[in-house]
């Protein structure tokens, strides 16, 4: 007997079975085939069978070129290797949390919460590289061309989003120039993607942010009064900074010496041979190479032997977390400030130094 | 029927209306009136939406080809999301049907109830959080938040459709010595079809709405996903491109479900 119901079954298994068999679509397909077969710089390490698992961002640094030309893949055949897009920091911080990653991407600040009370009780990370320093990649644009330093921001409004290594720029600013951001300026927390609609209806007075809504309001006559560059060179700097779960890190050096060595080869190839840099970065990020190569400007890239000097990761990096840390608690971040050794501990130069061995 | 306008007419009917709008659309972005990046022209659009559909390289005299966006091609984003709505939907139909039928005819509907009025109240996007922490960032919590999102509505809709039946229908069965399965599978089940029907398109209907929430979060392939990324790098052609396809998709969808409710069910209405 056929039922409407038997044929209804029928029908809804075999409408089911047609989407699922149509579409063959791999979730797990790397979101950049590579360049060519590219071979990886130095010899290979065929022993090293690891699984890691990567989160990255869209942000261009030799994590990107490292990711197009998959030099981890050619460097290490044998290792299983998967590449995550994470949308910010702190959804990277989260994957650490649910176990999903191995290593990833993040700025200084999703760093130091990864660091403090409480999540550092769910994550145990260490910040084994510094894929950049900060510098004009995120600025402070105004829109009221009369306003030429940030002390003539009071009583406006600035947008920007919050949690980010922009809004710990901003607010270090607005206290150097003796501005209150609780009181004297109204800060809102803005996504990037938001403000060009914001600045139109001039909803806005100021934003402090990245490309490419920064091109975007500085082509819309905004002018730029201050950069990340500046509150670095006051002491403050940011960073986009590479992380890696410290189990992970400890069972796998020989991992991570290859990881240190590709990222350093990239860098080096940002400086060197920036042409081919950018176009990896664009395909990466759907942009266009000559506005690749513009963004590198705005971020200074370290080789390893700088990061393992005092400078960075070898000595002032725990402090730059530790400042970071102050002002995190005060903006509710994080539940309370560590000692320097808590920080120091989540610091890890090694990987960095491996690659001059 | 209701009367309506022979086939041939509503289609010119359908077509003159559409091209009138992007005649709009076109003449709006050609005079100027508004900035491209809130509404770029039609053409671009078009062209976003065949540059997502091609092999292409990265920039004009560029040797380096790039596959549609994000290393996928745009149909390839649409079937991936539509995969995760089959299986989050057919979850939800195969646990949403019984459960239906069981809260339906006995005591449990008043035990469970209130959970599933809570449960259908969350909008999706307050707990994927949580679904993240449990299931991890891969395919696995998108179709539970699916799944989550679609079983209510189509247990609701099989509640109501019990509750509809006549009582008289099955003491008749019964009394002609039907068994308890047979008055289940030849009474019950058949004339609580075309409200489990109407649930499961409600429930598709929740779940494109949902697929969208759900790929924020690492959700290449993915068209949701994608017009997340495409927004954040204010490609608004891109964008656009994506609703279109987002908006048709869901349409073609509910059309065929809207068939298939005819071919299940051609006494609805009638009786």
């Amino acid at each position: 007997m056929k039922t409407p119901l038997r044929r209804g079954a029928t029908a809804l298994a075999s409408g089911l079975l047609a989407v699922s068999l149509a579409g063959c679509v791999d979730s797990d397909r790397g979101s950049s085939s590579p360049a060519a077969e590219s071979d990886c710089p130095w010899e290979p390490d065929d022993s090293i069978t690891t699984t890691a698992r990567i989160a990255w961002q869209a942000i261009p640094n030799a994590d990107l070129v490292v990711k197009d030309l998959g030099l981890l893949e050619a460097c290490m055949p044998k290792a299983d290797i998967s590449w995550v897009q994470a949308p910010s920091g702190g959804d990277v911080v989260k994957y650490y949390g649910s176990g999903d990653v191995d290593l990833g991407l993040m700025g200084s600040s999703p760093a130091t919460i990864a660091s403090s009370e409480p999540v550092v009780r769910d994550v145990d990370i260490a910040v084994v590289w510094i894929h950049d320093v900060i510098g004009d990649a995120e600025s402070l644009v105004v829109k009221d061309p009369a306003i030429t330093e940030i002390a003539q921001l009071k009583g406006k409004k600035v947008a920007v989003p919050f949690s980010s290594t922009a809004h710990y720029s901003l607010l270090q600013a607005l206290d150097e120039a003796g501005l209150d951001a609780s009181k004297d300026v109204e800060v809102i927390n803005l996504d990037p993607e938001k403000m060009p609609g914001a600045w139109q209806g001039d909803q806005i007075d100021a934003a402090w942010v990245w490309d490419p809504v920064q091109s975007q309001l500085l082509a819309e006559g905004g002018e730029r009064i201050l950069s990340s560059a500046d509150t670095a060179a006051a002491g403050r700097p940011t960073f986009d900074v590479g992380t890696a779960d410290r189990g992970f890190v400890a069972d796998n050096p020989e991992f991570m010496t290859q990881w240190a060595k590709a990222q350093d080869h990239a860098v080096e190839m940002i400086e060197s041979d920036p042409e081919t840099a950018a176009e990896s970065v664009a395909v990466v990020l759907g942009i266009e190479p000559a506005d690749a190569q513009k963004q590198f400007a705005g971020l200074t890239y370290l080789s390893a032997a700088e990061q393992a000097g005092p400078d960075y990761l070898g000595g002032k990096f725990v402090q730059d977390l530790l400042t970071t840390a102050g002002f995190l608690l005060e903006q509710g971040g994080i539940d309370a400030v560590g000692d320097e050794a808590q920080y120091a501990e989540h610091v890890d130069a090694a990987p960095a130094e491996s690659v001059g061995e | 029927m209701r009367d309506r306008l022979p086939d041939p007419r509503r289609l010119a009917l359908h077509v003159t209306s559409l091209s009138v709008l992007i005649l709009l659309w076109w003449l709006v972005t050609r005079l100027g009136l508004v900035r491209p990046l809130f509404l770029p022209p039609p053409g671009d659009v078009w062209d976003a939406f065949v540059r997502a559909n091609s092999d292409h390289p990265i920039s004009a005299g560029s040797e380096r080809m790039v596959r549609g966006e994000q290393n996928y091609y745009l149909w390839e984003h649409l079937v991936a999301s539509l995969q995760r709505i089959a299986i989050g939907v057919g979850g939800g139909i195969l646990v949403g049907v019984p459960l239906g039928l069981l809260m339906g005819a006995t005591w449990l509907g008043v035990l469970l109830e209130p959970y599933l009025n809570f449960l259908r109240s969350l909008p999706p996007l307050a707990y994927i959080g949580l679904l993240i922490v449990w299931f991890g960032i891969g395919d696995t919590s998108k179709i539970w938040l699916l799944f989550l999102a679609a079983f209510p509505p189509i247990t609701m809709a099989t509640i109501s459709g019990v509750r509809g039946v006549r009582e008289d229908q099955i003491n008749a069965v019964l009394s002609l010595g039907a068994s308890r399965r047979q008055s289940l599978t030849a009474v019950l089940l058949p004339s609580t079809l075309p409200e489990i029907l109407t649930g499961v398109r409600v429930a598709v209907g929740f779940a494109w709405t949902t697929v969208v929430a759900a790929e924020i979060a690492n959700g290449i392939p993915g068209i949701g996903g994608l017009a997340y990324l495409a927004g954040e790098q204010l490609k608004s052609a891109l964008v656009i491109a994506c609703i279109v396809v987002i908006g048709v998709a869901a349409i073609a969808l509910d059309l065929g479900l809207k068939s298939l409710e005819k071919v299940l069910v051609p006494w609805r209405g009638k009786a």
